[in-house]
């Protein structure tokens, strides 16, 4: 009686972990079939022909779909390892963006004389705003938002976190689509897009990772890589700008893969002796970063097409990243099958 | 707790209940606010099992189908009497603040 029906729900129980439907199916399958039938004959064998899961049912089950494969509650360790990946990984991306945002956040202040203790700040380290539809207001305010959002999302507001950083994507997003537009479409810069998918719009949908039932960071380990990131990447940075030395400095995207290959080598040693606990996680981790940086750097190589040596420089970084990941992967691969329960999440290694 | 949790431990301190049950009784307690789809109610139902405050009760055949039922545990008594006293605490609290006029306002 209930065969067509129930064949169309099972079909969407097939979004869910086969883990979770050896145990629940049967029981879901029972509690949705007494949502629909009646016990009338007639009724029932009209419902069974035409009815099937509403969209808000479908969304159910694909949002714990979502919760299941990224969380671990309950899972087998493989499903563990991927969703504690995927969240550090994110709150890595964060970082990246927030140290930005303290980046402008030092500049601005410096150059506006609210350190008064140092000499004025040169004229090669003024923060420049990108031209666009935005008041500059929007573009200090979405970068200071990252910050709000990095520390939001280590503290554990993982809802406050997930709809600031959505907000804090939107002006990007336009100021990509009025750039596109502006360019009617030939030509238009490929970088910016690259930034928005790979940098804006993909660790937000990942912060789905995080939810209560997750493990939860190590909030001071994660709050002191904000400070000790800036000091160990970007001051030195800075120090070659201020002695005009900025010819020798990476794109962002060029330094976003030189960062996760480094965080790699500084890693091997562990994922080499795989005795460290959790150390597969990490390596899992790393290769995420990876593949998002290389992403990154592949696409935007599009924008530097007119510079045959920046096209070197830019596949230096890659071949540079593939060696330095190289060194972790198989350690990762043996965490994507199994891996052993990690430890609370040190970002120690991402700010080596 | 989440709102959620809060309504199926509800729903099942009267006695033990099949899925489609717990989706009504949710429905009924919260005066048809709380409408439960089946991905979430198991998505609940797994996390109060994981937590140790539901457990299956015993399973009956229904039309061909088997109902599997589920009862509070002591330790899901517990919780849910420490969360109704915590909810209705802070429902006091909001009521005093208020005042006559907020709940003039609010009839």
């Amino acid at each position: 009686m209930s065969g067509n029906l129930e064949r169309r729900y099972r079909r969407v129980l097939r979004l869910l972990p086969g883990w979770y439907r050896d145990k629940w199916e049967e029981d879901m399958v029972a509690a949705f079939l007494d949502g629909w039938l009646t016990g009338d004959p007639d009724a029932d064998e009209y419902i069974t022909r035409a009815a099937g899961p509403s969209a808000a049912e479908v969304a159910s089950v694909a949002g714990l779909a979502v919760r299941l494969y990224l969380s671990g509650a309950g899972a087998p360790r493989r499903h563990i390892a991927w969703g504690q990946a995927m969240r550090w990984a994110v709150l890595a991306v964060t970082l990246v963006q927030a140290t930005r945002g303290l980046d402008t956040l030092v500049l601005t202040s410096w150059s506006r004389h609210l350190f008064g203790w140092l000499p004025v700040a040169p004229a090669s380290l003024a923060v420049t705003v990108p031209g666009g539809p935005w008041p500059p207001a929007v573009w200090y305010l979405v970068c200071y938002a990252w910050i709000v959002v990095f520390v939001t999302l280590v503290l554990r507001y993982y809802r406050t976190a997930q709809v600031i950083a959505a907000l804090a994507i939107v002006p990007d997003l336009v100021q990509v689509l009025v750039g596109q537009f502006g360019a009617r479409f030939l030509a238009a810069p490929i970088g910016p897009w690259a930034f928005w998918i790979l940098l804006n719009l993909a660790p937000v949908l990942a912060m789905t990772a995080f939810h209560r039932d997750g493990p939860p960071a190590a909030p001071e380990r994660w709050l002191l890589a904000l400070p000790a990131v800036y000091l160990l990447v970007y001051l030195p940075l800075l120090a070659l700008q201020a002695t005009g030395n900025s010819a020798w400095l990476p794109d962002f995207s060029g330094l976003y893969c030189l960062m996760v290959a480094l965080a790699c080598l500084a890693h091997a040693p562990r994922a080499r002796s795989r005795q460290a606990a959790g150390s597969g996680v990490w390596s899992l981790t790393l290769a995420l970063l990876a593949a998002d940086a290389g992403a990154y750097r592949m696409f935007s190589i599009a924008d530097y097409l007119h510079d045959p040596h920046l096209i070197s420089v830019c596949l230096a970084e890659l071949l540079i990243l593939l060696a330095a990941v190289a060194l972790v992967a198989p350690d990762a691969a043996r965490a994507a099958r199994t891996a052993a329960p990690a430890p609370p999440p040190c970002p120690d290694t991402m700010a080596a | 707790m989440t709102g959620q949790a809060f309504f199926v431990l509800t729903a099942l301190a009267g006695g033990p209940r099949h899925g489609y049950g717990i989706v009504g009784e949710v429905a009924d307690l919260s005066g048809g606010r709380v409408k439960l789809k089946i991905g979430s109610l198991y998505g609940v139902l797994e996390r109060l099992a994981a937590e140790g405050l539901i457990e299956a009760d015993r399973e009956e055949a229904h039309d061909g189908r088997l109902r599997r039922y589920y009862r509070l545990t002591r330790n899901g008594r517990g919780a849910l009497a420490e969360e109704a006293e915590l909810r209705a605490a802070t429902a006091r609290v909001v009521r005093a603040r208020l005042g006559p006029s907020g709940a003039e306002a609010a009839g």
